[in-house]
């Protein structure tokens, strides 16, 4: 009964205020796209960080307020005078036209900041620049609209810009350093995903051809404060995001699957049975968890001895095998392996007895 | 001492002359003045340590705290006048700081606009000017973080897509225009206009080797490019609100319910 979803996901969060997804959460979604606990949690909208806390699992991530504000305050000085400094690095960046310098601010209309507001009047802005009605390069913080597993989701990018050519670029502003070129790896990494995220949302939106594949980030220049703009090409990001977001098992499915009754609300519940509950519902733990996701260090927790805990290559490498204790032991020759074990199993062999003769 | 008495007496009138001249917004008026002030202060100690060396040795008395006798206000109305449009409270800050002393925060400014509004809500139109806010051409709203002056035509403080760079470059264009008239300034206004010479192009190509009048043209010319089109949204976007809003909504902006959402 698809109907009773709702109410079964209202069920499952309690009292407690629904959390909303946002463009992190929707790329670390992505990032394991198999792990069923997330999937409701997200679409519950449970607070998943106090729920981490409350059963003895604190997540040790998160963005430090000091980031958030240093990327605020950065975000503030590319954008200031009128986007003046942003303004210099598109022209460089996308070859903007002199005459293309028009604004508009979408973070409220009229100082209503309520997101069906401020989405129906991104769309009109959107499409007004699209369709040339009004003389828009820089939209600042559209409020856009993506379908998330069945769940509408606002993302929030920082800045849009339209080129003359008739095409959309997510603008990206980040406060890691470009050194001498070089950014953190992973940042950039996060920042397209993120990017992607947008990318899409636009393109549900506006068509895929109103919107470039290329999203453009903008980065503190080595060690100073001024800024410097890259193109990023997330193609590969879109493709998987695309893919993982059709492929999203839907919610209703995942939410029949479970008991009637089931609740998280932090308020009734003791630490005990909240573990309980969660164990009802599938998690899929790998060691990239740790940087995305709040339940991460209780899946962990959950999946010592797994196999599949200590990251995607190992599971591959050993598929069939699930436990480090039967790996070991098939590696030593101390268990005899079953069909589906006999090809993990025969390598194991093999780097053991390497690892064996090297050490002797 | 009868010297004393009669500079004592010219520096009040001075004052006096300079209070007069700030509220009717004569600007030069207040700066030939304000010369002379200081001039005749300065008449006034050399007449007193003259005074003085006789007696005792001279102490310099304790300067009292830097900076102009302006209230924010004024101050704020200074920069703005300078700038000739619309601007956010960091650079009314930093026009402040490369040409006035004393000092002025952003912080001082947050609350300055509410302060207005209060004092327009209590008694309308007692003060010569207010310090209000831009309207947003769409919705007539007050625009996110800007100041302007109550006394400037509406269609100044109207904000259209294309006013942001336009303003800036108005901006840039009076602010060269004033440090060459100044000819030599301090190190803080060229680090301000250089601020705005790196985003305009053929402005300058290093902070060294940029001029004030290469600045202003380059503005000018990109200025030229967008003028017309700017002053066609602002005008009837300013035609709009003087017809259809309030008067304090005119200064203040027209706040958009929670209700509906309209475009434009």
């Amino acid at each position: 009964m698809p109907d009773d979803t709702p109410h079964r996901l209202r069920q499952l969060r309690g009292s407690a205020p629904a959390k909303r997804h946002n463009a992190r959460t929707v790329a670390a979604l992505t990032g394991n796209p198999g792990c069923a606990r997330r999937a409701v949690l997200d679409a519950a909208g449970v607070d998943k960080d106090a729920l981490a806390k409350q059963i003895g699992y604190p997540a040790k991530f998160g963005q430090s307020q000091f980031a958030i504000t240093r990327g605020n305050s950065f975000e503030a000085q590319v954008k200031a005078n009128g986007y003046a400094e942003l303004l210099r690095l598109l022209r460089e960046v996308l070859g903007l036209e002199i005459e293309e310098v028009g604004s508009t601010d979408l973070n409220e209309v009229g100082g209503n900041a309520t997101q069906e507001v401020r989405h129906t009047r991104a769309r009109q802005a959107l499409k007004a620049a699209v369709e040339g009605r009004e003389p828009l390069t820089f939209l600042d913080h559209p409020l856009l609209r993506l379908d998330v597993g069945g769940n509408d989701v606002y993302l929030e990018p920082d800045l849009v810009a339209f080129h003359h050519d008739g095409v959309m670029h997510v603008v990206e502003i980040k406060s890691f350093a470009i050194i001498d070129e070089q950014a953190d790896g992973a940042k950039v990494a996060a920042a397209a995903r993120q990017s992607a995220v947008y990318v899409l949302a636009l393109r549900r939106l506006l068509g895929d051809d109103a919107v470039s594949h290329e999203v453009v980030l903008v980065c503190p220049k080595d060690f100073s404060n001024q800024a410097t703009a890259v193109k990023i090409d997330v193609r590969k990001q879109l493709i998987t995001l695309d893919h993982q977001l059709t492929r999203l098992a839907r919610i209703d499915t995942l939410v029949e699957q479970l008991p009637d009754g089931l609740s998280l609300d932090l308020g009734t519940h003791t630490a005990e049975e909240l573990v309980s509950t969660l164990s009802i519902m599938e998690a899929r733990y790998a060691p990239s968890c740790l940087n995305s996701c709040e339940m991460a260090y209780f899946c962990r927790h959950e999946a010592a001895g797994c196999t599949s805990a200590l990251g995607t290559t190992v599971r591959e490498e050993l598929g069939g095998v699930e436990y480090v204790a039967r790996a070991l032991d098939l590696a030593h020759g101390t268990a005899v392996a079953s069909v589906e074990e006999e090809e993990a199993a025969a390598m194991l062999r093999t780097t053991a007895q390497i690892y064996g003769s090297v050490a002797a | 001492m009868d010297q004393v008495e009669a500079l004592d007496r010219r520096i009040e009138a001075l004052r006096t002359e300079v209070r007069r001249a700030l509220t009717a917004g004569d600007r030069e008026r207040v700066t030939s003045l304000r010369k002379q002030l200081r001039q005749a202060q300065r008449e006034w100690e050399a007449l007193l340590d003259e005074e003085l060396a006789d007696e005792t040795p001279f102490v310099p008395a304790p300067r009292p705290a830097s900076g102009p006798l302006l209230p924010v206000r004024e101050q704020v109305h200074q920069a703005l006048t300078l700038l000739g449009a619309p601007a956010a409270p960091k650079l009314v800050v930093a026009v402040h700081e490369a040409f006035a002393t004393g000092e002025l925060t952003p912080t001082k400014l947050t609350s300055l606009r509410r302060d207005e509004e209060r004092s327009f809500q209590s008694a309308p139109y007692s003060r010569p000017y207010y310090l209000c806010a831009a309207l947003t051409a769409d919705h007539l709203a007050p625009a996110r973080g800007l100041i302007a002056v109550s006394s400037w035509p509406m269609a100044t403080r109207i904000i259209g897509p294309l006013s942001l760079r336009v303003d800036f470059l108005t901006a840039a264009a009076r602010l060269a225009d004033h440090l060459e008239r100044l000819g030599d300034t301090g190190p803080n206004a060229r680090r301000l206009l250089w601020r705005f010479a790196a985003t305009i192009p053929g402005a300058a190509t290093s902070a060294d080797a940029m001029t004030p009048a290469a600045v202003a043209a380059a503005a000018e010319a990109e200025l030229a490019i967008h003028l017309d089109a700017d002053r066609s949204h602002r005008e009837a976007a300013a035609k709009r609100a003087t017809d259809q809003l309030t008067s304090a909504q005119q200064l203040f902006g027209a706040r958009l319910g929670r209700a509906a959402a309209t475009g434009s």
